[in-house]
């Protein structure tokens, strides 16, 4: 490939460069999970210590003593919820979008740009007054509903350039041969859209375990999602065990992405690129 | 020699589906099939989106507040010797219902809560104010004025949110753009081993949770953390990055290029793979050198992506929330959606949180129009 050759002088700089980026990416991340294993004194001295007594205390506290597993199960709730509905009418969504001609499907995309743009504590302001007045605050199905209609602009917009790519002959083919558009959609489309779905699931699935501002609003006490609970450590009060148990359980939430990023890079990369380039 | 590329006008509008170039009709469904489909994802986002807008419109032209009455209170004060002093007062107390709570009033009152939350009276004068002697009487110079003026107006608390917001989106953006190239220029010459294990690393600051990432770099540059601790000893004194609006600023810039360079390096990354090879080629063989090749090649080849990322990026700058929030930072780097939270939460306040919301909808709004505006005239328009 003609791109990949660079001039000779460059190598060295090419070198230093990507051993810097990988270095700035990777250590706090490093050194989040070193001292998440280590007593208050060893992750705070000076001169700082690369090598100290290993402990699992904090880890210990937060998810025994403190029901971590708790919100932990809440996180998953809700964001396993959100995935299937986000996903389900987004698929729809999308397929439609894909699939015809008129104004009126320029027009929803474009306002979903719109909305995807929105500050989410705009709509914040107006979900505090309204849900308490209907008495559907702390609810699962609330914040999974919300979430899936935060996401949909994205999600609608990224599954629908994944429809697009799939030739339309092929719903030609299902339709002469007698099926209907629901038929169509479920048994020619969408077995060759896993891809799309996949990619797309990811995202949706990063946008919901990461939300932190809508979740911790919305949900309190026993429903509080892991992120939410964080806040408790982080902003309760100045104690160095507390700041701890906040790394333990920031640690903890950093896992799950992690492995998420080793199994799934290529879609990860795919989607990324795949509104932009393909288009 | 300026070689030029064909039919790989990659556009910002090529995101969106050109309607004027129908394909094939028999496959495109019927409006009714078409509403459908799409129902309800657009229920959803109606009833959550577009209605909580109006209602937060709403909100923000009427007032709650509790109706109170005057009332007469007797107090008993003690003074020495046993005596006590007995004296009425008039108060205003709460006018309870039936129930014990409080009666509140529902108001329409306009403008005002945007007065409240924009102050144009204080801008106004923050702009107009005689800056041209400083505090000791001398004549003040341009940059003095400048500054006083700039003090001023960052004081009201919504211009200096959106100050700082507007000030965090156009310096991370061209830093993106500018470490994503060069990151994928640089992913893209390694050999092909090498390439998955840095696209690896790279990733895990674009995919971590906000709250965490930020909390991360937080614990890194803490008062006593590894930061400040290494500093000390390489006998740069004692640095205190989280007092200081300087230090504090730059952390919460540095955060965001941290965590969206990765998201424009991949998706420069991807198109750098779809670079047609004969115009490189064609360039080589016309003595092209390597930066030329980049400057007349590679960036124009680019040029849509470069769009998209900036307008992604925008977007999500604009909301930047979860580092003000990790590194309270609120005094000296506020950010508009964390005005707005911090009115909803701690001011307590829904009709002034209303119209600080829709303040922020506009400057979006102002933000994106370039975008929409062109990305409409090429539908409408264009092909």
């Amino acid at each position: 490939m003609l791109t990949t050759s660079i001039p000779k002088v460059l190598k060295p700089f090419r070198t230093t460069f990507l051993g810097f980026w990988v270095f700035l990416a990777a250590f706090p991340f490093f050194w989040m999970f070193l001292i998440s294993f280590r007593a208050p004194v060893d992750a705070f001295a000076f001169p700082p210590k690369l090598f100290a007594p290993v402990t699992f205390e904090h880890f210990y506290t937060v998810w025994v003593v403190d029901d971590f597993w708790r919100q932990a199960l809440n996180t998953t709730i809700v964001t396993l919820g959100t995935l299937t509905v986000s996903l389900t009418i987004g698929c729809l969504a999308g397929y439609g979008l894909s699939r015809y001609r008129g104004n009126l499907g320029f027009w929803i995309l474009l306002i979903a740009l719109v909305f995807r743009a929105m500050p989410h504590v705009v709509m914040l302001v107006a979900y505090k007054p309204a849900f308490w007045a209907m008495g559907i605050w702390n609810r699962y199905e609330t914040l999974i509903i919300v979430l899936v209609a935060i996401n949909q602009p994205f999600t609608i917009w990224m599954l629908r350039s994944f429809f697009v790519n799939i030739p339309e002959e092929l719903d030609q083919a299902a339709l002469v041969d007698g099926c209907n558009r629901i038929q169509t959609f479920v048994k020619v489309i969408m077995p060759v859209m896993w891809p799309g779905v996949i990619t797309t699931g990811l995202f949706s699935f990063l946008l919901a375990y990461n939300d932190f501002l809508i979740s911790s609003q919305l949900m309190s006490g026993d429903h509080m999602t892991m992120t939410a609970a964080l806040s408790n450590y982080i902003f309760s009060d100045d104690s160095l065990a507390k700041l701890m148990h906040g790394v333990a359980g920031a640690v903890s939430i950093t896992i799950p992405l992690i492995f998420l990023v080793l199994f799934f890079q290529k879609y990860i990369v795919s989607g990324l690129t795949h509104g932009a380039v393909k288009g | 020699m300026r070689p030029r590329i064909q039919g790989c006008s990659y556009r910002l509008g090529c995101v969106l589906p050109n309607l004027n170039n129908p394909r094939k009709c028999e496959a495109a469904v019927k409006l009714k099939t078409f509403l459908a489909f799409v129902g309800p994802s657009v229920l959803a986002m109606v009833g959550l989106i577009a209605i909580p807008l109006l209602g937060v419109i709403y909100l923000s032209v009427y007032n709650s507040h509790v109706k109170t009455e005057i009332v007469e209170v007797e107090s008993s004060v003690p003074l020495f010797g046993g005596l006590t002093k007995t004296t009425v007062e008039k108060v205003p107390q709460p006018v309870l219902d039936e129930n014990g709570q409080p009666v509140k009033v529902w108001e329409y009152v306009g403008g005002r809560n945007y007065d409240t939350v924009a102050d144009p009276g204080g801008l106004v004068t923050a702009l107009t104010k005689d800056r041209s002697q400083t505090a000791d009487g001398e004549p003040a110079g341009l940059a003095q004025r400048l500054n006083g003026m700039y003090r001023d107006i960052t004081d009201i608390d919504f211009w200096g949110a959106l100050e700082f917001t507007l000030l965090y989106a156009f310096v991370t953006t061209p830093c993106i753009l500018v470490f994503g190239f060069i990151l994928a220029m640089a992913v893209h010459s390694v050999i092909k081993w090498l390439r998955g294990p840095l696209i690896f690393a790279s990733l895990l600051p674009f995919i971590i949770t906000p709250v965490v990432g930020s909390l991360s770099i937080y614990w890194l540059f803490l008062d006593n953390a590894v930061i400040a601790a290494l500093l000390e000893q390489l006998g740069a004194g004692k640095v205190y990055f989280l007092k200081d609006a300087i230090t504090i600023r730059t952390l919460i810039i540095l955060y965001g290029v941290w965590h969206v360079t990765p998201f424009a390096f991949v998706i420069l990354y991807a198109g750098l793979q779809t670079v047609p090879q004969d115009a490189l080629q064609a360039a080589m063989v016309d003595g092209a050198t390597y930066w030329q090749r980049i400057r007349f090649i590679i960036i124009p080849h680019l040029r849509a992506l470069f769009s998209f990322i900036i307008l992604i990026h925008l977007m999500d700058a604009y909301r930047i929330f979860e580092p003000v929030l990790v590194f309270g930072s609120n005094l000296f780097a506020n950010s508009l959606q964390y005005l707005t939270y911090y009115i909803l939460n701690f001011e307590d306040n829904y009709s002034k949180a209303a119209a600080s919301a829709i303040l922020t909808v506009i400057g979006i709004c102002i933000l994106l129009l370039p975008v929409l505006r062109r990305t409409y005239r090429e539908q409408k328009g264009g092909a």
